[in-house]
């Protein structure tokens, strides 16, 4: 019943709309930035919501909802990386590539996954969003150890003609590149948590009368920008599925099996850990069962060049992301629902 | 008639988040200036559609001096050996002004 809901989501339908009309040749085509620009619009407006709603919050449980954010976003990445390497069938490149994805947060499912609440009339709370500006960054960092660690075996294991390589790289010009702090710096100042976190900010702190003079732009065409975002994702999904052989069946099954994995962590860390209700518990299940698409994919092309971007992006575009807004949402609803109860 | 001076052309075919790096490497390699578009196509790599900013490429312009040709191609050479895939071609070409390539830009 409620899955059948999701589907006749406005926002989900827009998402088969743009995937059919990439299927069928359509020449549709939006501009190249599009979906960059409605994701700043999306997350803008939900942080100013979320970040004045905040404001009346209390301190300890966001700070506890902080601290099991970087839990989920440290530990699901390693869980990903072991399962990616037990399949046998990637290289250590790519395995912490694509578990830097999974680790990582689809703000575009979370948004989905709050319509979804709304259209079935599911109160929940505000603490995850907070989770979701958290949750951006940690799985990147993880992501580039476990690449570091691969690289530094795979040296090993070359033997002494990578030395000589590794001198030459040493005076490489790129030192933006090799240290720590910058790695750091780069995740925690990419854009999506700049908006996030500063909209929140903003929201929190902004007067009421303010506040209300902006919720035309924050609420009440919020669902349309959503729908025109997701009939874009949509197109690009269907671009990635095309890719589908490339990766292979049990890559494949990856997309789906990891995001069941992280949405059951994630249910049981909103539900028992966090104490939500059954729409607080959705959305933290959706958080641990996203895959990141706009801020890890840069990052890991930056910093793990090894690694093939066709494996990445079809699983967390084509796969994860497709399954999470159709399947995914209303399963893990059900889940909180149970667990919860 | 305009007297015309012989000077190189590189040019670089890359993803769009090497930018930031490869402009880098023109400081330190004294190159007088870049011009970058962004582009889509396929090859090695794939196809890169630039659909929605998700796969783009740049194309990346940089004339200089032939003495100053081999450093930068050096450098390009030891990205290419970390992984990052960059398609490198150097044309020969004539300029008007050469004085114009021979200072690296201010910001």
């Amino acid at each position: 019943m409620s899955s059948l809901n999701n589907l006749l989501l406005p926002a989900v339908l827009f998402f088969a709309l743009g995937f059919i009309a990439r299927l069928i040749k359509s020449d549709l085509r939006f501009p190249p930035d599009l979906a960059k620009v409605l994701s700043i619009y999306l997350l803008m407006a939900i942080g100013l919501h979320g970040g004045y709603e905040l404001a009346k919050a209390d301190l300890m449980m966001a700070l506890t909802s902080i601290m099991w954010a970087l839990i989920l976003g440290f530990s699901l990445p390693i869980a990903g990386y072991l399962g990616l390497l037990l399949t046998g069938k990637v290289n250590p490149m790519d395995a912490a590539a694509i578990s830097a994805h999974y680790g990582s947060v689809s703000a575009g499912t979370f948004l989905t996954a709050i319509a979804y609440l709304d259209n079935i009339s599911v109160e929940y709370e505000t603490y995850p969003l907070i989770m979701l500006a958290v949750m951006e960054s940690p799985a990147i960092i993880v992501g580039l150890i476990l690449a570091v660690k691969a690289r530094h075996t795979l040296a090993a294991k070359e033997g002494s003609s990578s030395s000589e390589d590794k001198a030459q790289m040493a005076d490489d010009d790129d030192e933006n590149n090799s240290g720590f702090g910058a790695l750091l710096r780069e995740a925690f100042t990419n854009g999506s948590v700049v908006v996030l976190t500063g909209s929140m900010i903003i929201g929190a702190i902004s007067a009421p009368s303010g506040m209300a003079k902006l919720e035309p732009f924050i609420d009440e065409i919020f669902m349309g920008v959503l729908c025109l975002f997701l009939f874009d994702m949509g197109m690009v999904a269907a671009r990635r599925i095309g890719d589908f052989r490339q990766v292979g069946p049990v890559l494949a099954l990856f997309g789906v099996v990891m995001p069941l994995f992280g949405g059951v962590v994630g249910a049981y860390v909103g539900a028992n850990a966090l104490g939500y209700g059954v729409g607080g518990t959705t959305l933290v299940a959706v958080l641990g069962a996203s895959a990141s698409y706009i801020a890890v994919p840069p990052a890991m092309r930056l910093a793990v060049p090894e690694a093939n971007p066709s494996f990445y992006l079809t699983l967390s575009l084509g796969i994860t992301f497709p399954f999470n807004v159709v399947v995914g949402i209303p399963l893990y609803h059900n889940l909180a629902q149970a667990i919860v109860a | 008639m305009v007297t015309l001076y012989p000077e190189k052309l590189l040019n670089i075919i890359t993803i769009d988040s090497l930018e930031d790096k490869l402009v880098d490497s023109f400081k330190k390699y004294g190159v007088s200036g870049y011009t970058i578009v962004r582009a889509r196509g396929a090859g090695s790599s794939g196809l890169q559609a630039d659909m929605s900013g998700f796969d783009a490429n740049i194309l990346v312009k940089v004339i200089l001096p032939e003495d100053r040709v081999q450093n930068l191609l050096d450098s390009l050479e030891r990205k290419i050996r970390k992984g990052y895939h960059l398609t490198v071609f150097v044309h020969d070409v004539q300029v008007m002004r050469p004085e114009k390539f021979n200072t690296p830009w201010h910001e």
